[in-house]
């Protein structure tokens, strides 16, 4: 039987290897994570672990003291061959050609087992006046560096030295590397450089020592308690940790998309090796006749996806790796996730086979129980496609619906909460709730489309519509791969508009002037119309401001604006109501100040005038009393600009703009500020705007997979209807025709799952970003149509473009040769 | 017996005038050089219009290979095929298939019938295919006489072999092609609905001077027809005018020999 199995793997490689893409890509993304987990691990490790990673013990004060005094214990420990007291000095350091620079130097060990440093050119120093650096100091080997030692205290400068440059260290991705430069000098220099007193000591064993061993025997030997022991090995993963909170994070997210991704690759495969046994119905039930039992068919499918699964993880292995040496390779080690080379665990080789062929083998269980009731006679007859009635369909149904009823209650709490962990757990399993769903949903959906589309396709739009519903399983199972991606995008695109219509509402409501120019002393009333002329520049107000008396009799600076002319300024007011002809508006320290509160009057003098306000108490950002300019200028009639308040053109041009404002505000007005919230405006908007294009782009890949799925499904229809197309073609239907018809097909499938997706993905995307962000003022739903669309038009179109290769098969057959396979 | 087909080959058919389709020195050729199977070894053969002709011959003889290339499904080696003055064999795919849409009605033996379509979209499906209306009354009369009124909404699945033949013999005659192929037409049926297809056939050529051409190895099929052409190894292997059961198998008995 086994024969007859690899006989037939070989017959139909060609379409497996189609058919397992999915596997492969499923697999290289899982596998290129994991890499790079473990390839930014590794070269952390060898960054920031670097001098502990080949020391046996690390002994380490908990508490600053000196450790100074204990090597010579340690030193005494029968198995110790060596003690390194780390010492370290930071100094001032001018290279040539290059300004003062901070550098940390370290001392160098004595014993040649303790030098960690990777030299790339020249040597470690051997003697005071010398001294190796990092190969990021761009330094060469040779050259003089002035080192000048500040008295920690004072500040006060304590020595000068020069140092000759003996040798370079390549600290690979060093972590520090953006902070400051590093050098290494031979311990009696560091310590002339004013080292503080070593809290640390390297210790080096004799060979074939073990370091637990060693660590356990050096422990007692240290007299205080105040003092960590650590092989050299956790050394270097603590100092990694130290680091890496963000790493982690950042890897279990791209494990999440790596599960969506096989996920969805579960689903294709199942369809394929569904496709693939309905068309070896056949040479099945050919084996059934001539004595095969179920069970030996049910093991030959089972076998033959097993066999198939492991040569696509084999290949998605190799993918991964590959891209994750791209990506090492784009990324480099001078970035924020220092990435050198590649380490390839075993466990992510081993993940990628076992996820791959896991993936591909639960797919086939299905399928294979179908050939199990391949009768022998099917070899003899036509093959009819009967739609499928079973329990565990019902079953399915039951959950599903219970998923999906429970998880919108989790997410309904969640909203009502703005607590974001019901939300997520409710998501997840109305989700998956859906996923289950789909099986029934989606069919009925696609009839639907499919008789609007028999209206305007004509006859090969309603053919296509019969065909889309004709076996409703795999156009569910189709649809539901691709439904996935398109609801997961969707969620994001929408959560992110209203992640950053909130955000922007709340920034502009917080800072309701996008440049704000104040002074100290007064501002030249000349100055706006200049600003107001700077290219976008959209428009601006002055407040005027003056020291009145206030109601204690001490002086009091207030403004004044004319409503009139800054609420067209000004993003919003809803923080910052205007105040009125009459109406004076407190912040609350001044309200507090007084004893008034919102309705009382507010009685302001200024020399011989006095004006009666009536009190509006609002906590505002800004933080001076505000008049309207009216009630101002009737106390000080000669009142100048306090304060300008500009708004800016939406657009990419507001950097340049500020850039102009504040040098025209120089130069005009020498003590004056500018600040505004134009740039935090851009770079909120330039942060989500790159999450999202991560993100769509890890989810791209669980798109294109479903793609792949569409494409196999219209293939596995393509060899069923054989004869049909070729019935239809000697019926006259020309070529052209019948790629219509497939292309139709698709359209349906792709079309009714990105609409089906978008819609659930826009509703996901809404409850999420209301249950985020629930707990702010205002949360603003924000629906991106254009994006959303083009979500809806680029899976149809994806979909379209999956038909052309099947299609072409199909009208390559030639009409006799359908008809005589019957 | 063997009597002569109609021409030496190079010489045009007796009946041109009045062929409705007509080969001359066919040959289809399967596969190359040592393995190459001669399916058709120069053919002659011509259909007057009007006419039931059938196609009989052994297994492997040719004639369903014929069929195919005088329909325009299959391409020839070498020679020519007329419809009427159109020669097929210089057509592209396009131009054939069209040409089958519009001047060819097929029977097939199984599968005739498209499943996801109903009894009606099936029988206008050519028609639509070409973008035609079909003429009401001519439907009409083609629905009464194959006494499908009562069938029209049903899909394949709900008809009896009988009738989904029924279905097929009705969507070849709505276009009133030039000629209608018929691939052994009885094969699937029982007896009984065999007859009644045969005779509907035939009534189809006698009452509105329909061309059919059947392939057949079943000599009481092969009796409804007006001539019988004999194949034999991809060679025209003679003729039986007005032919009776008795007379078509003694005629293949003849080829055995």
């Amino acid at each position: 039987m086994l024969s007859t199995t690899l006989a037939d793997l070989r017959a139909h490689l060609p379409r497996l290897v189609a058919a397992t893409l999915a596997v492969v890509i499923a697999v290289a993304f899982v596998v290129a994570t994991l890499v790079l987990n473990e390839t930014s691990r590794a070269t952390l490790l060898r960054a920031a672990g670097a001098e502990y990673v080949g020391t046996d013990v690390v002994v380490t004060t908990t508490d600053g003291s000196s450790l100074a005094g204990a090597a010579d214990a340690v030193a005494a420990v029968p198995g110790v061959r060596a003690v390194d007291p780390t010492a370290s000095a930071d100094v001032q350091a001018r290279f040539p050609g290059r300004s003062e620079a901070y550098l940390r130097v370290q001392s160098v060990a004595a014993d040649p087992e303790l030098r960690w440093q990777t030299v790339t050119a020249g040597a470690l120093p051997d003697r005071p006046g010398e001294i190796a650096v990092a190969t990021t100091t761009e330094a060469a080997v040779g050259d003089v560096v002035a080192v000048t030692v500040h008295d920690p205290a004072t500040g006060e400068v304590t020595s000068t030295t020069d140092a000759t440059v003996t040798g370079l260290v390549d600290l690979g991705g060093d972590p520090s590397a953006g902070l400051f430069a590093r050098g290494f000098a031979v311990p009696d220099q560091v310590t002339s450089w004013g080292a503080s007193e070593p809290t640390e000591l390297r210790v080096a064993g004799w060979p074939r020592t073990e370091p637990e061993l060693l660590a356990a025997a050096v422990a007692p030997a240290l007299g205080f308690a105040a003092v960590e022991v650590r092989t050299g090995e956790q050394a270097a993963e603590d100092a990694v940790a130290g680091v890496t909170g963000n790493r982690l994070a950042l890897a279990a997210v791209l494990l999440v998309f790596a599960t969506v991704a096989v996920l969805v690759a579960g689903l294709v495969i199942a369809n394929t090796l569904a496709v693939l046994v309905a068309q070896r119905t056949r040479d099945l039930a050919l084996l059934r006749c001539v004595g095969a039992t179920s069970r030996q068919v049910r093991r030959s499918v089972l076998v033959e996806a097993a066999a198939t699964g492991l040569a696509a993880s084999a290949l998605g292995v190799g993918a991964g790796v590959g891209l994750a040496a791209l990506v090492s390779a784009l990324v480099g080690t001078d970035s924020p996730l220092p990435l050198e080379g590649v380490s390839v665990p075993l466990y992510a080789v081993g993940a990628g086979l076992a996820v791959g062929t896991l993936t591909t083998l639960l797919a086939a269980l299905g399928p294979a129980r179908a050939a199990t009731r391949v009768a022998p006679l099917a070899a003899l007859r036509p093959v009819d496609a009967a739609p499928l009635r079973s329990r565990s369909g019902l079953l399915r149904f039951a959950a599903g619906l219970l998923l999906v009823l429970g998880g919108a209650a989790l997410m309904a709490l969640g909203v009502l909460t703005a607590d974001v962990h019901p939300s997520l757990a409710g998501g997840a399993a109305s989700f998956l709730g859906v996923v289950l769903l789909a099986q029934r949903a989606v069919p009925p959906v696609v009839a639907a489309a499919g008789r609007a589309l028999g209206r305007v396709g004509g006859v090969p739009g309603r053919m296509a519509a019969g065909n889309a519903s004709r076996n409703p399983r795999r156009t569910a199972a189709t649809a539901t791969a691709l439904l996935i991606g398109v609801t997961l995008t969707t969620a994001m695109v929408v959560g992110a508009a209203s992640t950053r219509a909130t955000a922007q509402a709340g920034l502009d409501a917080a800072y309701p002037a996008d440049v704000e120019i104040g002074a100290y002393g007064e501002l030249p009333a000349s100055l706006l119309p200049r600003l107001e002329d700077v290219d976008g520049v959209a428009g601006g107000t002055a407040l005027l401001g003056v020291d009145v008396t206030g109601p204690d009799g001490q002086p009091l600076w207030v403004q004044g604006v004319d409503a009139a002319a800054a609420t067209p300024v000004l993003r919003s007011t809803a923080d910052l109501p205007l105040p009125a002809f009459g109406e004076a508006l407190l912040p609350q320290w001044a309200a507090d100040g007084y004893g008034l509160r919102t309705g009382d009057t507010l009685d302001l003098r200024m020399g011989e005038r006095s004006r009666a306000l009536t009190v509006v108490v609002e906590d505002t950002d800004f933080g001076t009393p505000l008049l309207s300019a009216a009630d101002l200028r009737s106390l000080a009639p000669d009142a100048t600009p306090a304060t300008l308040w500009l708004r800016l053109d939406d657009g990419t041009g507001q950097r340049d703009a500020i850039d102009e404002v504040t040098e025209l505000t120089g130069a005009a007005a020498p003590d004056a500020y500018v600040t505004g919230l134009a740039g935090e405006r851009a770079a909120i908007d330039s942060v989500l705007d790159a999450l999202l294009l991560v993100v769509t782009g890890l989810l791209g890949v669980a798109v294109l997979i479903a793609l792949i799925g569409v494409g196999n499904t219209l293939a596995l229809s393509v060899v069923e209807r054989r004869q049909e197309n070729g019935l239809l073609r000697a019926m006259g239907l020309t070529r052209g025709q019948l790629r219509g018809l497939l292309a139709w097909e698709a359209v349906l499938v792709a079309g009714v799952a990105a609409v089906l997706g978008v819609l659930l993905g826009g509703a996901y995307g809404l409850i999420g970003t209301a249950s985020v962000l629930g707990g702010q003022d205002a949360v603003l739903l924000d629906v991106p149509w254009l994006q959303v669309g083009g979500i809806v038009v680029v899976a149809t179109v994806a979909g379209l473009l999956a038909s052309v290769l099947p299609a072409r098969r199909a009208a390559r057959t030639a009409p006799v040769a359908a008809i005589a396979a019957g | 017996m063997s009597v002569p087909v109609m021409t030496v080959p190079g010489e045009p058919p007796a009946s041109v005038s009045s062929a409705a389709v007509r080969a001359t020195g066919l040959t289809k050729v399967y596969g190359s050089g040592e393995t190459a199977v001669h399916a058709l070894a120069g053919v002659d053969v011509a259909f007057a219009r009007g006419e039931f002709t059938a196609i009989m011959g052994p297994s492997g003889s040719g004639k369903s290979t014929l069929m195919h290339c005088l329909a325009g499904l299959d391409t020839a080696t070498s020679g020519q095929v007329f419809l009427g003055d159109t020669e097929l064999t210089r057509l592209r795919d396009d131009e054939l298939t069209r040409l089958r849409r519009d001047r060819i009605g097929f029977v097939f033996q199984a599968f005739n019938l498209l499943p996801v379509l109903d009894a009606r979209e099936n029988v206008v499906l050519p028609m639509q295919l070409a973008g035609r209306r079909p003429d009401p009354a001519w439907f009409d009369a083609v629905i009464a006489r194959l006494g499908l009124r009562e069938r029209l909404r049903h899909r394949p699945s709900e008809l009896s072999g009988g009738q989904q033949q029924r279905v097929a013999i009705a969507r070849a005659l709505l276009p009133r092609p030039d000629v209608v192929f018929a691939d052994e037409p009885t094969g699937n049926l029982d007896s009984r609905s065999g007859a009644e297809v045969l005779d509907l056939l035939r009534s189809s050529v006698r009452e509105t001077g329909q061309t059919v051409v059947m392939v057949t190895h079943d000599p009481t099929a092969a009796s409804y027809a007006d001539r019988v052409v004999l194949l034999a190894d991809g060679r025209p292997a003679g003729e039986v005018d007005r032919p009776t059961a008795a007379s078509v198998l003694e005629a293949l008995r003849g080829l055995g020999d």
